[in-house]
């Protein structure tokens, strides 16, 4: 385990304010949350890649006939435990009692949790506790950040985008954003007769570039983002020493794009998912292989407390089937 | 006005604040919770499970969600004895509130040796024997089921506790609470705490694969809570009465009113578990709950509500 240091109050449990819950696409939703005064400081220096736990157990189910069949038995489950949930998106507004935090949260509606999630509207209030866990590691240094977004996996990707972008004005940030099909893209999507497919969520945040790949091909680049990436790779200029990859999404995918982050020896952070009950560090839930250094050792770490952002090469990865 | 409760409690020689505990395995081992709550402000905590060398645990998935539950099978992962004595221990001798030591094996020499080396270590207020544990091969459930090797194992442990209580943690899955209750007893348990988690499965059925890594694992959360209220009334009717041996109730608790309703069953204290994932700060809002509650029906001490059943 790594070491916890403590800071006077780091995380917290707060409430918020449900300020607009839409639809970007089918399953695909945008909540956004403005937080109670009390949580600014906390939350004023969140991390992209950093997350909360909302409690939803209290959240109603939105009328049953309105619920998708396959998610129908799922609905009816009595959930307990919160869920973890990344952030697209944080900014600091004035409110009327100071400086307040506001939250941009990506779902897909998968799950008894996500199905409640849906009902929330304007005024609504949660709960959360956080900022959770470690962010990804921002390097300036660095001239290129490629981002491997595969899926849901993309939301913390598109904050990560937003903050290097306006950090670093130097600094070239790409997008290779990988799903199922069309489908399974999280995005606001815009057809471009010029350029082909826009994520909306990426372009406003003016990237220099971004690719989408699908596995089936109805968008984009026929491939996993990664093989996209490769190809780029192999045909385009790059620096390893100058270039940096940032990886959220399917375990499979954060392998892919450790080996090649390996093979071409770029630094490469991933951010990992487990099932969490908790989220502080307390139930030892979210345990991910993680190496020790020693040749052939390795250690269990906590996806919640020492992650969900891992350097790429410390990860035993698993989730091949 | 002016109406006071006293929240304080004896509980197995030691004078508790209030009788809310922090379950072992839900609150760290010392100060995880401090950015949500007090621990001062509870009566007791009970740590995570201390073996005697480090135990990685299980591979994931460690957990599923249940209705109105959860499943676990984290395997006693945990530092082990000693980095749990350099690391932990300054932290806990720190803490105002009881802390005691959750053991755990994989033999009977495990517990002796593990309980023996923090017998006279200060800070720490006495020992909760696991023997009940559903998720090791060794150990574990498999002393708690057997009355003859739970006296045996309480005897033995308990000659090295030194002058600190020990408490048993006794798993729901006998057919006769009562028989290892009354062994625990016998092998000399100053309190007895009930009940760890039920043995249970959820399988996923595209896959037909149990989801836990572990096949099984242990229920916990409101699921299970009118059962363990009927094993504690159980307990204390026909152990914890007649031998003057608290009981530390568990199972399911979330408010206060379920904490009453195992304090009324013939809890002592009880204590918060499966809760604490979802909201960190509850053991100290149920203790806040008891305190109004007996305010509201004119109870001075709340220990007059331990086995108060009609």
């Amino acid at each position: 385990m790594g070491s916890l240091v403590k800071s006077n109050r780091s995380k917290g449990a707060f409430w918020a304010t449900v300020l607009s819950n839409q639809q970007i696409r089918g399953r695909y939703y945008r909540l956004i949350l403005e937080l109670e005064p009390s949580a600014t400081e906390t939350f004023g220096s969140v991390i992209p890649g950093q997350f909360a736990m909302l409690d939803l157990t209290q959240t109603p189910l939105p009328p049953l006939e309105t619920i998708a069949d396959f998610l129908k038995d799922a609905a009816r489950r009595q959930i307990i435990l919160r869920r973890p949930f990344s952030f697209s998106d944080v900014s600091i507004r004035q409110g009327f009692d100071g400086q307040v935090v506001q939250l941009e949260i990506m779902y897909c509606v998968l799950g008894p949790s996500t199905v409640r999630m849906t009902s929330l509207a304007k005024g609504d209030k949660i709960n959360l506790l956080g900022p959770l866990g470690n962010g990804f590691q921002l390097q300036p240094s660095k001239e290129l950040a490629i981002l491997i977004a595969g899926g849901m996996g993309s939301p913390p990707l598109i904050h990560l985008a937003s903050v290097l972008k306006s950090r670093f004005t130097g600094m070239k940030v790409m997008v290779f954003a990988g799903a199922k099909s069309r489908d399974n893209l999280p995005f606001t999507i815009r057809t471009d007769g010029r350029t082909g497919l826009i994520l909306e969520e990426f372009q406003q945040l003016t990237v220099n570039d971004c690719y989408v790949a699908t596995d089936d091909g109805s968008a984009g680049f026929k491939g996993y983002a990664t093989s996209c990436l490769e190809e780029w790779l192999s045909r385009n200029p790059w620096k390893a020493e100058k270039t940096i990859l940032y990886a959220c999404g399917p375990e499979i995918m954060l392998a892919a794009a450790a080996r090649l982050a390996q093979k071409h020896n770029m630094d490469c952070q991933v951010s990992m998912e487990r099932i969490m009950a908790c989220g502080i560090g307390v139930c030892q839930s979210c345990t991910i292989e993680h190496k020790t250094g020693v040749e052939g050792q390795t250690e269990y770490r906590l996806c919640c407390q020492d992650g969900p952002v891992f350097d790429a090469k410390d990860v035993v990865f698993g989730g091949e089937d | 006005m002016g109406q006071t409760v006293d929240m304080g409690i004896d509980f197995a020689g030691l004078k508790l604040a209030n009788p809310v505990f922090t379950a072992s395995g839900t609150c760290g081992y010392a100060d995880e919770l401090t950015d949500f709550m007090d621990i001062n402000a509870l009566g007791g905590f009970i740590t995570k499970s201390i073996t005697l060398l480090p135990r990685k645990g299980n591979p994931t998935p460690r957990i599923v969600e249940t209705d109105s539950g959860m499943l676990n099978a984290i395997g006693l992962a945990n530092i082990g004895l000693e980095r749990f004595i350099v690391e932990k221990v300054p932290i806990i001798q720190r803490l105002k509130t009881a802390v005691f030591v959750n053991v755990a094996g994989q033999t009977i020499d495990d517990y002796v040796a593990v309980t023996e080396r923090l017998s006279e270590v200060k800070g720490i207020a006495g020992f909760e024997l696991n023997i009940s544990c559903p998720n090791v091969k060794q150990g574990g459930i498999a002393f708690g089921i057997d009355p003859v090797v739970v006296e045996q194992i309480t005897r033995k442990v308990k000659a090295v506790c030194g002058s600190k209580p020990l408490m048993v943690k006794l798993t729901p899955t006998v057919t006769d609470i009562a028989a290892t209750a009354k062994a625990a007893v016998n092998g000399g348990a100053d309190a007895l705490s009930l009940v760890n988690t039920f043995p249970a499965m959820a399988i996923d059925i595209e896959a037909r694969k149990p989801v836990l890594y572990n096949r099984s694992g242990g229920l916990s959360g409101p699921a299970i809570k009118p059962v363990a209220v009927y094993l504690v009334s159980r307990v204390y009717q026909e152990v914890g009465r007649p031998n003057n041996i608290p009981i530390l109730g568990m199972g399911g608790i979330r408010t206060a009113s379920d904490a009453v309703e195992f304090l009324i069953a013939g809890a002592a204290a009880i204590a918060v578990g499966t809760a604490t994932f979802t909201d960190p700060s509850c053991a100290m809002k149920i203790v806040e709950g008891i305190r109004q509650f007996c305010l509201n029906h004119s109870i001075r001490q709340v220990s007059e509500l331990t086995g108060s059943l009609r």
